[in-house]
């Protein structure tokens, strides 16, 4: 209830909740990820196929770093592999100092369809997580209490009134931002994106954009967001990291010195172009 | 046609009138200002009103081959060959508390047996193959033991067996409602599987993302997730079911709706052959209308 009285959404929920309120990151900040060494290879009939061959990348807490490269370079397998979905053959990763094993509320995915469940709410949805997590015994807050965040936080993701609509009944970015919102609301300190916006129109992707950046300048979740997309990686990230070469790995990691706050429109600026240029420079060698 | 059919989903291109939009909402509340100047009930009601349309025009339609009939009827003038509706609806009001033959049982009974096999059969059948569809969806050896056993049963229509199950199980109850069950069973196998294969590996990956153990997402994801299909894939089946048993009776049997019609055939009892037949149209109908309103439940992606 006391999530309600305060109108800005956004605020309060960094706010950790009531005595008994889910495990969440201390406020103001997520993970650090450390991957080290990371290997992964596919056996299918016999046939070997290295996916991922020494991948090393430090990201530290409240960074955006983008995995950029072109389809089959291992950047979704990598994704996999630091959600906990895939074990990897060799090397460690570890979020936040502890070592990965198994998905984790602590580790948020969003894919690149929202894969809201059809048959719940756009409320029921955003509060599967926090219902998933009582069953299991993580805390004991009672229904109202998770009815008013998740209104407080459909509130923040620009969803206020539709938290009965099905998912069938919305938009295609009113989808993705209710992925979102149910996907903050376990309180994750790493958030994994993998292609999000990339079945998106060009105007709604714009527009998503705009509502990550402000959500993450809100948040300061530690994200790792996969794509194949040049300019929405200049656009997003802080750091770039290009995955190619064979066997597939990181080839370089680029530094975006553009200024933060950022937005969609930023992409006609001198400093955003010269920025891609490198980017394009590197993904051609 | 189609334009009430389907409306699209809500959202900014969607046209909405301006007595619909809420005045402002969201720069109060929203942190951010994307779309969303649809109202959410008035989008309902438009939807509503569409369905109701709909089902007009499908009434209509009813009527019409009503109409149709009793036209052709009166032109006939031939109520052995084709009563008319006024003469069916009173053929079975008459004999649905009165016996026919007069040493037989009235129509509501036959019905009744009609029904009970159907649904033991039914029940039994679909328990069956959705336990058996989950297995095979589960397990490979299972599916890989199984799948070539329900190809060859599926295509065989169930009424080949009707002369096996007389000399295994006799002529009570017990061959009509494995004759169901024979039927039901695979399709529902072959539904389930496909329906827990549809669930997306990623749909699972989701909700451990979201904090859910391994035995929560399979209950309230992939199971959940692949319940409108099972129920499609029951709505199938009550079909078949129907044919099933009605050719059982035809066949093989003292009692039920089947029999009924026969005798009715044989006393050249037209109007009451086509009671007996609208009495099934109803049953199923009614039985068909209750899974449907079981999927709209379980899908409301469907409720359009």
């Amino acid at each position: 209830m006391a999530a309600r009285a305060d109108a800005d959404g956004a605020a309060n929920l960094r706010v950790s909740g009531p005595a008994g309120g889910p495990p969440g990151p201390a406020p103001g900040g997520g993970a650090a990820v450390v991957i080290e060494s990371v290997g992964k290879t596919f056996r299918r009939g016999g046939r070997r196929t290295v996916a991922l061959a020494e991948v090393n990348l430090e990201v530290s807490a409240g960074e955006l770093v983008c995995l950029l490269g072109p389809s089959g370079c291992g950047k979704s397998t990598l994704l996999r592999i630091v959600a906990g979905a895939l074990e990897s053959d060799t090397g460690t990763v570890s979020v936040g100092g502890k070592p990965v094993s198994g998905p984790s509320a602590d580790r948020g995915m969003l894919f690149q369809t929202p894969m809201l469940f059809p048959w719940l709410t756009t409320r029921k949805n955003v509060l599967f997580g926090p219902k998933a997590q009582r069953s299991a015994g993580l805390h004991e807050r009672d229904d109202p209490e998770l009815d008013a965040e998740a209104d407080a936080i459909l509130r923040t993701v620009g969803l206020a009134g539709f938290g009965d609509a099905f998912p069938h009944e919305l938009s295609g970015g009113m989808r993705h931002r209710a992925a979102f919102a149910r996907a903050l609301v376990t309180r994750p300190s790493l958030l994994l994106m993998d292609e999000p916006f990339g079945a998106l129109d060009a105007i709604t992707r714009v527009r998503m954009h705009d509502f990550l950046l402000s959500m993450w300048e809100q948040y300061r979740t530690t994200i790792i967001f996969v794509t194949h997309d040049i300019e929405e990686a200049v656009l997003l990230g802080d750091r770039v990291a290009v995955l190619g070469g064979r066997p597939p790995g990181i080839a370089e990691i680029i530094d975006i010195p553009l200024e933060r706050p950022r937005q969609a429109s930023d992409i006609d600026t001198a400093a955003f172009l010269s920025a891609k240029r490198m980017i394009r420079a590197s993904l051609t060698v | 046609m189609s334009a009430w059919r389907t409306l699209p989903p809500l959202g900014d291109d969607v046209f909405v009138e301006e007595s619909a939009l809420l005045p402002g909402a969201d720069q109060q509340d929203a942190g951010v200002e994307i779309d969303d100047g649809a109202d959410l009930a008035a989008y309902r009601r438009a939807r509503r009103r569409a369905r109701a349309r709909r089902l007009a025009t499908g009434g209509a339609g009813l009527v019409g081959l009503a109409a149709v009939w009793q036209i052709a009827a009166t032109l006939i003038r031939d109520p052995v060959f084709l009563p008319s509706v006024t003469q069916t609806a009173q053929t079975f009001v008459h004999y649905l508390g009165r016996p026919y033959p007069s040493q037989g049982k009235p129509l509501w009974y036959d019905a009744l047996i009609s029904l009970r096999r159907i649904l033991v059969g039914f029940a039994i059948g679909a328990g069956a193959g959705v336990t058996l569809g989950a297995a095979m969806s589960a397990t490979r050896v299972v599916r890989h033991l199984i799948d070539p056993v329900i190809e060859v049963l599926r295509p065989l229509p169930p009424l080949a067996f009707i002369p096996l199950f007389i000399i295994w199980f006799g002529i009570g109850e017990t061959p009509k409602e494995v004759l169901i069950v024979i039927g039901v069973t695979p399709i529902m196998a072959v539904t389930t599987v496909a329906a827990l294969d549809e669930v997306p590996e990623d749909l699972r990956l989701c909700a451990r993302t979201l904090g859910a153990t391994s035995l929560y997402a399979m209950l309230h994801v992939q199971i959940r997730s692949a319940l409108p299909g099972i129920l499609t894939g029951m709505r199938i089946s009550m079909a078949g079911a129907w044919t099933s048993i009605v050719a059982a009776e035809l066949i093989a049997a003292t009692s039920g709706l089947g029999y009924l019609i026969m005798q009715a055939g044989d006393y050249l009892n037209t109007a009451l052959v086509f009671a007996g037949i609208i009495t099934i149209a109803i049953l199923g109908l009614t039985l068909d209308a209750c899974l449907r309103g079981l999927l709209l439940l379980s899908d409301p992606s469907r409720r359009r």
